[in-house]
């Protein structure tokens, strides 16, 4: 699927020459931003970062190119570099895309393509775009982003006019391969315990979302449906023993992980009048993952994160904004550890178009998102206060 | 009573101000782009990247890199200011939806693309000469 889609892509660049008249025909644009974080936290650590000490280990750098022949024909790819804690600190593809949109009614994208689910997927990696540094971690995880951004395959897209008294609809429709890596941090709590996927995990993904422009101007209300196709990959779990006649010996058993279909409904909405935005969202995500050949698994989650957000545009300059969100694993034992609970408080100074900077201020309760257990040896606490400052520039 | 009166009146008088700021801006489109009207709210549309048609055609939109019929345009129909308004085209970009609209400087060189391309449509100050161009009237 990967290479017969690069090479469609290879087949689409070479083409352009020929259409195009000229470099400035190309319609050649550049542009990227930067940003640099920084995390403090009273209690424990989070997102595998030394935070409970101050931690800058928050870097991203993104540059994307594309191309604009005619007004209805795009191409584009976007690199990124990402380093949070233990996660990244590495360069990747974010999208690598051709669009062709035919009319409003019809477009299609294909290639490395952001996957359009809920409400702030497709933008949820763009920093300059909101006013958030942290977005509510139980629908958005930044420790699982890249894998949850983009899939190899397309994107039908469109709109269709209602009429002045019922609004206008977006859909959008996809299907292609998702490729969760072997260092992506749905990981991180398996290879806590020995388990390491060595080639990751990919699977078939597929999904529809619709949009509803209201008649009321700034409303918007929308759902979104999300399949992951029944998958699985081999692993390798690494026992050391801990004590006995056979201590510090060696086991290692292979398996293979098998991550049952996953059907992931989503309900959003968001207006958006004059200075003021106000947004909410809500998921459910059922899994089922056996390992085979490993006890006690298999293991069931039901999580069903939401949020609630509101900003207000205090100054052409200057943004301030609260969320409220939860994600409860219903599946889990009664605990910290079942639960993820955060309300934010959150600003944003434009000092132009170019440069800006973010404080946040995070009231977490419970542990179930972010927190690992190698980075907090004596125990994760059940609550956390996380403060985040970050400055970017876009250009 | 007299500081709710004297706010009663900045608040009259400074809509009384947008709205003659709004009218010193025309919309200016390549004479192959069918309508010969618009509503605020296509033209918003076309602006900030959701639609690309009007009036059952394709059309392109053309910013002023800045300037003052730049900020009363993005000010009178599109509701942001130039940083918001760029952070909005940015979102599509970095998301791989759009390229960012090409912007141009001054406005006679915004009359003068828009003149020889077809499907194009902008926005200028009512005083700058605009031969070669049709003017649209906004709803």
């Amino acid at each position: 699927m990967k290479r017969f889609l690069i090479g469609a892509m290879a087949l689409t660049l070479g083409a352009i020459p020929v259409t195009a008249q000229s470099l400035e025909d190309l319609n050649i644009q550049i542009h990227g931003y930067a940003t640099q974080g920084f995390l403090y936290t009273a209690q424990n650590n989070i997102l595998t970062t030394s935070s409970s000490n101050g931690s800058p280990a928050w870097s991203e750098a993104v540059v994307n190119i594309t191309s604009q022949p005619t007004p209805k024909f795009r191409i584009g790819v976007q690199g990124r570099y990402f380093l949070l804690g233990n996660y990244g600190n590495a360069i990747t593809l974010d999208w690598a895309a051709a669009d062709y949109k035919a009319s409003d009614k019809l477009g299609v994208r294909f290639g490395k393509v952001k996957i359009p689910n809920g409400l702030l997927n497709e933008t949820q990696d763009i920093d300059p775009s909101y006013i958030w540094s942290l977005l509510p971690q139980g629908n958005y995880p930044i420790s699982s982003r890249n894998s949850q951004l983009a899939e190899y395959g397309g994107v039908v897209y469109g709109t269709f006019n209602l009429g002045q008294k019922m609004g206008k609809l977006e859909y959008r429709g996809w299907g292609g391969e998702v490729a969760i890596g072997p260092n992506d941090g749905y990981w991180v709590a398996f290879k806590e315990e020995g388990i390491v996927l060595t080639n990751g995990l990919n699977a078939v993904s597929s999904g529809t979302a619709l949009r509803w422009k209201t008649p009321l101007p700034g409303l918007m209300l929308g759902a979104s449906f999300t399949r992951l196709n029944k998958s699985s990959s081999p692993f390798v779990d690494t026992y050391v023993v801990p004590a006995g006649p056979s201590k510090g010996v060696t086991i290692t058993t292979p398996g293979a992980m098998v991550l049952n279909a996953i059907n992931e409904p989503a309900f959003f909405a968001r207006y958006e009048k004059n200075r003021i935005m106000i947004a909410g969202e809500y998921v459910r995500e059922p899994a089922f993952i056996i390992l085979s050949g490993l006890s006690p698994y298999p293991e069931r989650s039901d999580s069903r994160p939401w949020y609630a957000m509101t900003s207000y545009k205090v100054t052409d300059k200057l943004t301030g904004g609260v969320y409220t969100t939860q994600d409860v694993n219903h599946q889990a034992v009664l605990g910290p550890a079942r639960y993820f609970k955060d309300w934010a408080l959150s600003g944003r100074y434009d000092f132009n178009q170019y440069l800006y900077a973010k404080a946040e201020q995070h009231f977490i309760d419970g542990t179930a998102v972010g927190f690992d257990a190698d980075l907090n040896p004596n125990g994760i606490k059940p609550s956390t206060k996380l403060t985040i400052l970050k400055i970017g520039m876009s250009f | 009573m007299k500081k709710l009166l004297y706010a009663a009146l900045f608040v009259a008088s400074a809509s009384i101000f947008i709205v003659q700021a709004s009218a010193q801006v025309i919309v200016i489109a390549n004479p192959s782009v069918k309508a010969s009207e618009v509503s605020k709210n296509d033209l918003k549309e076309v602006f900030t990247g959701t639609s690309t048609s009007l009036g059952g055609g394709s059309v392109v939109p053309i910013l002023l890199k800045a300037g003052t019929a730049h900020e009363e345009f993005l000010q009178a129909y599109i509701g942001k200011n130039d940083t918001a308004y760029r952070a909005g085209w940015r979102s599509l970009v970095f998301s791989g939806q759009a390229s960012m609209p090409k912007s141009l400087d001054p406005e006679a060189a915004v009359v003068e693309f828009i003149a020889h391309n077809a499907g194009t449509i902008g926005y200028i100050s009512k005083a700058t000469p605009h031969e070669g161009v049709k003017v649209l009237t906004v709803r």
